[in-house]
């Protein structure tokens, strides 16, 4: 081998060309090779960082779902609409994609002139995918901007809270926030429940929802409320509040309070004043709490309906002497002492059952804690947790002590139903799953005598003003006149006043609590007392709303005899 | 025999790959009707929504009362008193029923020649 290569040195060099060429296309193939797979390594990496990167799909940090979600509607108790989602175009810009920020600041604020041009401008500058601009516009609005043709500038239909009743029952519904949470009312006790659950699953979208069922009757709730505004102007009152209740199932038919807001317009919900007197309220109730006294009393056996009470001078406590408002000064039988409206009397009722015992009927009935209710705006009550022989003679006839309008038409319903007490709501409710929460707190003889108590004291005490109003339709009820503490001593020209009501007497169903803050007279034959205001505002109320709950009246005055206990007879 | 068979390779690959395009393009015409219908069924229930709010406002009592107020003097309407609403025991019961058993016996008096109101006319007198 190595002779032929000394031979033929020149195929030698032959050889090596060949070899190199040959080297060089395999060289070639290797670097087209390596070109390759690093050019499909560069895809397939890329591929993989696309495929790790997580959409941004919330706007403005909330879920998209959550913004487009809407609620159920509200029904009152016929069917009627509460509350309802409207759809409405919302402006919102993708700053990283508008060109000329200039020119779509200047053509927006042709539409949209309330802009202010330095937040515009700010907004639309760099490289966010997603600002709001205004939202919940008008469809007109959106058609003129959608003509300008800026790019990067789009709309989203958003649902929107609509509530067709106005201002009517603006404190059950509450109202809702620009991004369609409940914030107050029984719209925020809904999101509580099971509406945000919902859309944060992204389930609450399209009208699928089921509607939810409300208590209240929008006529009854209708009248009460116009009947509490006459009454704001007919008495130059500073508010005016009132709950009715169905006393056997606990259903709040209607509930208002004045000052009010529109729904419609959150903002007015922050004025002051508005906050919802029945349940947020609390307030010394006054002489319509001598009816709980007289209840407990009743009910303990501690008295009867037949016994006689000295009310002949004012009760001592040290420097102080309780005496009554337009004292009769005589020895007066139970039933006197109520439609008298006696503090004196109410303290010997209460002295007859015992101070403890008072005190112990008072924590029964629910005085000593919130109402069991759906709307969240309530306050504890304040009672006195020990009683001290002036503080009972005080609370007996409803001072030194201040509950909620709310707990005294359920302590009403109570009193009226044959002595159970059943928590107030807001929901659609029948009488077999009311019964489930009954808790005994009188028995069934003290019901049927607070009952004719009520109805006596329509017919010839406080409530005869309330009674001319609603003749016919058997309605009993007591006034409470609860002087106002002005610096530090009771006012005797600034008064709360609150009439306690129950209807129709012979088979009661309602229960209502009227309240007029700061009345005057209305005329200078009138008074300032509760009779004359909050005892007149339910007697009309009754008046209106009695056919419309399918109460027919009845004159026969043999109806009120057989109110009378078998004892007096 | 290879060129025939690259010959049918090539046109088959052609019209694949028209048919394929074919496809892809009836598929986005397909989705961009399906967009155009949610838009439209988007805003169809934007434009409900708005109606039932109306009608819902437009059946509040809020409402209506006020229209009932207004036109009160021209309707001669007013709110329903107590004593407009009846009882029952207030419809008169059911007038007496006749006395067929009287009236049979007076037509069996008749029919036999005898006439009661006869016999009292001419007791009185009167013919």
């Amino acid at each position: 081998m190595s002779v032929t290569a000394d031979d033929l040195g020149s195929t030698i060099a032959l050889d090596g060309g060949r070899k190199v060429r040959g080297n060089l296309t395999q060289a070639r193939i290797r670097w087209m090779v390596l070109a390759l797979v690093l050019g499909f390594g560069l895809v397939g990496g890329r591929l993989v960082q696309l495929g790790m990167v997580v959409p941004d799909t919330t706007i403005e940090g909330q879920a998209r779902d959550a913004i487009t979600a809407t609620r159920p509607p509200i029904l009152d108790r016929n069917g009627l609409e509460m509350a309802v989602d409207i759809r409405v175009p919302s402006l919102y810009a993708e700053p990283r994609r508008i060109i000329d920020v200039e020119e779509a600041v200047r053509k927006i604020r042709t539409v949209l002139p309330d802009l202010s041009e330095p937040w515009l401008r700010d907004r639309l500058t760099g490289d966010k995918g997603f600002v709001w601009v205004q939202r919940e516009l008008s469809p007109a609005i959106e058609d003129r901007i959608m003509r300008l043709g800026i790019p990067g500038v789009e709309f989203l239909t958003e649902s929107k809270r609509f509530y067709p009743g106005m201002s009517e029952a603006s404190h059950i519904l509450g109202s809702t926030n620009v991004d369609n949470q409940g914030i107050a009312g029984i719209e925020r006790h809904m999101d509580g429940e099971n509406v945000a659950l919902l859309q944060d699953l992204g389930l609450a979208r399209g009208n699928a929802l089921a509607p939810v069922e409300l208590s209240v009757d929008m006529r009854v709730q209708h009248v009460m409320h116009e009947q509490l505004v006459d009454a704001m102007s007919r008495y130059q009152a500073i508010a005016a509040a009132g709950v009715m209740v169905d006393i056997h199932t606990g259903e709040v038919i209607a509930l208002a309070s004045l000052p009010d807001f529109d729904p419609n317009q959150p903002a007015t919900a922050l004025v002051k004043d508005s906050f919802n007197r029945i349940t947020a309220g609390i307030f010394e109730p006054g002489s319509i709490f001598k009816t709980v006294t007289l209840a407990g009393a009743l009910s303990s056996g501690a008295v009867s309906i037949t016994d006689q009470f000295d009310a002949r001078f004012g009760i001592r406590f040290g420097r102080f002497t309780i005496d009554d408002f337009h004292g009769k000064h005589r020895i007066l039988s139970l039933p006197e002492v109520y439609k008298y409206s006696s503090n004196i009397g109410t303290i010997r009722v209460m002295q007859a059952m015992g101070k403890e015992a008072f005190r112990q009927f008072l924590t029964s009935m629910g005085f000593d804690a919130r109402v069991p209710f759906e709307l969240p705006e309530m306050r504890l009550p304040t009672v006195p947790k020990e009683l001290s022989e002036v503080g009972a003679a005080t609370a007996s006839f409803g001072h030194g002590l201040s509950v909620s309008p709310l707990h005294m038409v359920a302590a009403y319903a109570a009193f009226v139903n044959g002595g159970n007490y059943v928590p107030p709501t807001l929901y659609r409710r029948d009488q077999a799953e009311a019964e489930q929460f009954y808790r005994r707190v009188i028995t069934e003889r003290a019901s049927a005598q607070i009952r004719y108590l009520m109805r006596l004291n329509a017919l010839e005490g406080s409530g005869s003003q309330m009674n001319k109003a609603a003749l016919g339709y058997r309605i009993g009820g007591k006034t409470g006149t609860a002087e106002k503490v002005v610096d530090g001593r009771y006012s005797a020209s600034k008064v709360t006043n609150f009439f306690g009501s129950a209807f129709p007497l012979d088979n009661p169903r309602y229960a209502m609590v009227i309240m007029v803050d700061e009345p005057k007279r209305e005329n200078p034959q009138s008074g300032t007392t509760a009779g004359w205001n909050a005892g007149a505002v339910t007697g009309r109320i009754v008046q209106r709303v009695a056919p419309m709950l399918g109460i027919a009246p009845d004159f026969s005055p043999l109806i009120d005899e057989q109110l009378v206990p078998p004892e007096l007879r | 025999m290879i060129r025939n068979l690259n010959i049918f390779l090539i046109f088959s690959s052609v019209l694949m790959l028209s048919g394929v395009y074919a496809l892809k393009f009836a598929i986005e015409n397909t989705a961009s009707e399906r967009t155009a219908l949610i838009a439209l069924i988007d805003s169809q229930e934007g434009d409900l929504s708005l109606l039932k709010a109306d009608e819902a406002v437009l059946n509040q009592p809020g409402h209506i009362d006020p229209i009932v107020k207004r036109h009160q003097l021209a309707l001669a309407i007013e709110p329903v008193k107590q004593e407009q609403f009846g009882s029952f025991t207030a419809i008169p019961m059911r007038p007496a029923k006749p006395n067929s058993a009287a009236m049979d016996s007076l037509f069996l008096s008749l029919e036999a020649g005898i006439d009661p109101i006869d016999a009292i006319l001419e007791l009185e007198g009167i013919e």
